[in-house]
């Protein structure tokens, strides 16, 4: 056959006995693409160390985390839809609703829970609706999740007429934006959903019943496993964490307009795959996320601190993708 | 016509060939056999120019040549035909055929009548009849092959070399491929035939060579040799038993039946197929690619829903089956295609072979690394699967291997029932018979293994017991001492003379 002598041609590294090049463990190509993320985030880091001194500042530090948190939640469920070959561009919309929903109220934190609750509804309906126009209908993630993502706008803005007034509860504010000393009080929220979700993905059944059928729906079909729930759950879950994503960012700006989390749905995508999960499925984890989250917020922050326009931000975003997506392609 | 001599070529890691010689004879059929990674593709590719060899030399009707790439040994009339086909699906017949030179009018634009009336006096002299004007994906496999073949004539080729062409298609379309190739050779066409089918070696070539680790190993005139000759050839070592023992009639006819498949229904493919399996017994299921064989399967095993009919197994009588319900009631299902269906490709051996049985791996909810890296180190004993260990990816294994690691998996669940469609498709002579010897055991064990096989020898070699299917329908079953090629070949073909 073909396939074995271009395999044994690959080699993955060092010069050895033919059988041996067969059937040696990855190399160093495959150790840079599992782990490159975190190289990058260090070389970020030193990067910002050595250029400006101003960024190990506590002030800059917690802000920069104040930052990143809202993203690397929305950018957990977002992996997710990933794993299991989808999509999700719902999630900004998603997240306005809730913050919308969450000035909606007489703005005193007797309402938390019903702005909670009420968030987690519409983000878990959003998912079910994606969910099943991909599992039951075959509609592509990109179509399903855009219309989603419409619908929401119009409801938002017939319910606002288009501009929403209410007040913040102050206890979302100070979880959005405060700290205790140096640390960010949205911090404990990102560690509540990335650590059950860290456990549930790598160390479950269920997470591995889900990393398989990700990686080929079909042989996961074939295995018994639950595969039309797999993926509507995945967009649930991502619909949630958006919500929940929503209500941090809300009350991080504390003003709320239609537009919070405006460009999250791309920036989660970007994030996912700098993280390693792989849009044909199957294949990331969770940790990874995270630092990708924190690569891009760290590309922001960079500009900003070496004194830069602003319009390099974006700039130097798209670099980052395109070393990522070049990394990624080796494997 | 061709000589090869001395021929070496290296790769990181791997010396691919060394010192390879081969000979072609215009108008001869030559076979090139060897087991997976033997050196025949790389061999291919140097003698077609697409990889320049480290050392030898090749000669074309004994003036020395070197190919400074394809085109340059394609102008010298050698063509290659890949196993997977270079077609454009959306192209017709002949666009496909004269691509790159369409026949044009005197404005320069392309003439499409022209181009369609030399596909069609090529046809013909391949003996196919295929409109011209018929879009190639709409074709079947054995006729998007004959696009293939036509499209190499274009060129007048002197040497045509073939990768395994029989691997896609079955029965009736194999012997006319074969028919047309007789013809191509008695035209002085040399043609090189790479196949892992040896039967089919004995009934069109003329001469065989064989290759081994990347070393000519012999050449004899197909006369000469015989199977088990040819075998020992390719593995290095005495294969005197190539299938395992078969079943006493007697414990064929007494063994209980573990499975009922009544009447199944599902579309067009299958109409109204029954089957029973026998516990320790392993039943053949044999017919005609297309016949409906890998369909009845999959709905048994619940991968396709079932139209109508039944399925009984374990005191229970099924109207709708899933997988869920068919591995909790014991049965497994090698499926024919591993990579896209069966195998997790991006993970490792460990969680390949304990997918189905994630229960006995955790406990409760969680995942137990430990016991799942015990069970994996044991499957990779048990089923000698050449890996690193339970890490390693199984993307990166031979087809054997792959195929070794799945039938692993299913070895957990199957109590009662374990189904192989197609077990031994692409896998080379040594993982055969250890394919083989690892069906015979799982019957000992009771389990009743069904095995779907294109292949007649191992039809006839394995089975205790073999279906037929012919276009969706059951004609029949052959019990122990009934079990020819022949009157497997009947049933599977309707022939005019009874069995």
């Amino acid at each position: 056959m073909n396939g074995s002598l271009l395999a044994k041609a690959r080699g993955v590294g060092a010069a050895k006995a033919p059988l041996a090049g067969r059937i040696m463990p990855p190399g160093f190509t495959s150790l840079l693409s599992r782990y490159g993320i975190y190289l990058f985030m260090v070389v970020f880091l030193l990067v910002a160390a050595v250029a400006a001194p101003s960024f190990f500042s506590r002030g800059n530090l917690s802000n920069l985390v104040l930052q990143i948190v809202p993203l690397a939640i929305v950018a957990c469920g977002q992996a997710m839809v990933i794993l299991v070959r989808g999509l999700d561009l719902s999630v900004s919309s998603v997240m306005a609703t809730a913050a919308v929903v969450a000035t909606s109220f007489s703005g005193h934190d007797a309402d938390i829970p019903s702005i909670v609750l009420l968030s987690l509804a519409i983000g878990m309906c959003a998912g079910l609706v994606n969910g099943l126009l991909v599992v039951k209908r075959n509609v592509s993630p990109f179509l399903a999740t855009l219309a989603t993502m419409i619908v929401l706008q119009g409801l938002r803005f017939a319910w606002t007429h288009g501009a929403p007034s209410g007040l913040m509860p102050p206890l979302l504010h100070r979880i959005g934006a405060g700290t205790w000393g140096f640390i960010p009080m949205n911090l404990p929220v990102l560690l509540a959903v990335a650590l059950p979700l860290v456990l549930v993905l790598h160390r479950t059944t269920l997470g591995r019943r889900v990393v398989i059928t990700g990686g080929n729906p079909m042989t996961g079909r074939l295995l018994g496993y639950p595969v039309d729930a797999i993926v509507i759950g995945a967009y649930m879950l991502s619909g949630c964490l958006a919500a929940i994503a929503g209500i941090v960012l809300g009350g991080y700006a504390q003003i709320v307009d239609n537009w919070v989390g405006r460009g999250f749905e791309l920036d989660s995508i970007v994030a996912a795959v700098l993280g390693g999960f792989a849009l044909s499925g199957g294949r990331g984890n969770v940790a990874g996320v995270i630092a990708g989250s924190i690569v891009l917020a760290l590309a922001g922050n960079i500009v900003l601190l070496i004194g830069l326009p602003v319009q390099f931000q974006i700039i130097l975003k798209g670099v980052v993708i395109v070393f990522a997506a070049a990394c990624y392609a080796r494997r | 016509m061709l000589s090869v001599r001395h021929i070496s070529k290296a790769f990181p890691g791997v010396q691919a060939l060394s010192d390879m010689q081969l000979d072609v004879h215009a108008g001869e059929i030559h076979a090139l056999v060897g087991e997976n990674g033997a050196g025949k593709s790389t061999l291919t590719k140097i003698i077609a120019g697409a990889q320049a060899p480290d050392a030898g030399e090749m000669s074309l009707d004994g003036k020395p040549v070197r190919w400074t790439g394809p085109a340059a040994a394609k102008a010298a009339g050698i063509h290659v035909i890949y196993q997977e086909f270079v077609l454009f699906p959306h192209l017709s017949v002949a666009e496909n055929i004269f691509i790159g030179h369409y026949r044009r009018n005197r404005l320069r634009a392309v003439d499409h009548a022209a181009t369609e009336r030399a596909a069609a006096e090529l046809m013909a002299r391949l003996g196919v009849r295929l409109e011209p004007w018929r879009l190639v994906g709409e074709l079947t496999v054995a006729d998007q092959q004959m696009v293939e073949i036509a499209k190499a004539l274009v060129d007048r080729p002197r040497l045509l070399i073939l990768d395994e062409p029989t691997a896609v298609i079955a029965g009736q379309e194999v012997e006319a491929l074969f028919e047309r190739l007789r013809l191509l050779r008695d035209e002085g066409v040399a043609i090189i035939y790479i196949s892992h089918r040896l039967e089919e070696i004995f009934s069109l070539c003329d001469r065989v060579t064989v290759v081994k680790d990347g070393q000519w190993i012999a050449t004899h005139a197909v006369g000469e040799v015989d199977r088990d000759r040819l075998v020992t050839l390719m593995v290095g070592r005495d294969v005197t038993q190539f299938f395992p023992p078969r079943a006493d009639a007697a414990d064929v006819a007494a063994a209980e039946v573990v499975l009922q498949a009544s009447d199944i229904r599902l579309g067009r493919r299958v109409r109204g197929a029954s089957i029973e399996l026998r516990a320790g017994i392993v039943t053949g299921l044999a017919g005609m690619v297309g016949a409906g064989r890998s369909e009845l399967a999959m709905a048994i095993f619940g991968g396709l829903p079932m139209e109508a009919g039944t399925v009984a197994i374990g005191g229970r009588v099924f109207r709708r089956m899933t997988p869920a319900i068919a591995i909790r009631q014991g049965i497994g299902f090698v499926t024919e295609d591993r990579k896209g269906e069966g195998l997790a490709m991006l993970q490792d051996v460990a969680v390949n072979v304990t997918a189905a049985c994630l229960d006995s791996v955790s406990a409760g909810p969680m995942l137990q690394s430990a016991r799942e890296r015990s069970i994996a180190d044991a499957d990779i004993e048990a089923f000698r699967i050449a890996c690193f260990g339970p890490g390693n990816p199984v993307a990166t294994m031979s087809g054997g291997n792959q195929q070794k690691t799945l039938i692993a998996r299913w070895a957990h669940t199957c109590r009662s029932v374990l189904i192989l469609d197609e077990p031994t498709r692409g896998v080379d002579v040594g993982a055969r018979t250890e394919i083989y010897r690892i069906m015979r055991e799982l019957a000992a064990r009771g389990v009743a293994i069904l095995m779907i096989s294109s292949e007649l020898p191992e039809v006839v070699g394995m089975s205790d017991r073999v279906y037929v299917m012919r276009e969706g329908s059951m004609p029949g079953v052959l019990e122990p001492g009934q079990i020819t090629e022949e009157a497997v070949v009947d049933l599977a073909t309707h022939h005019r003379h009874a069995a």
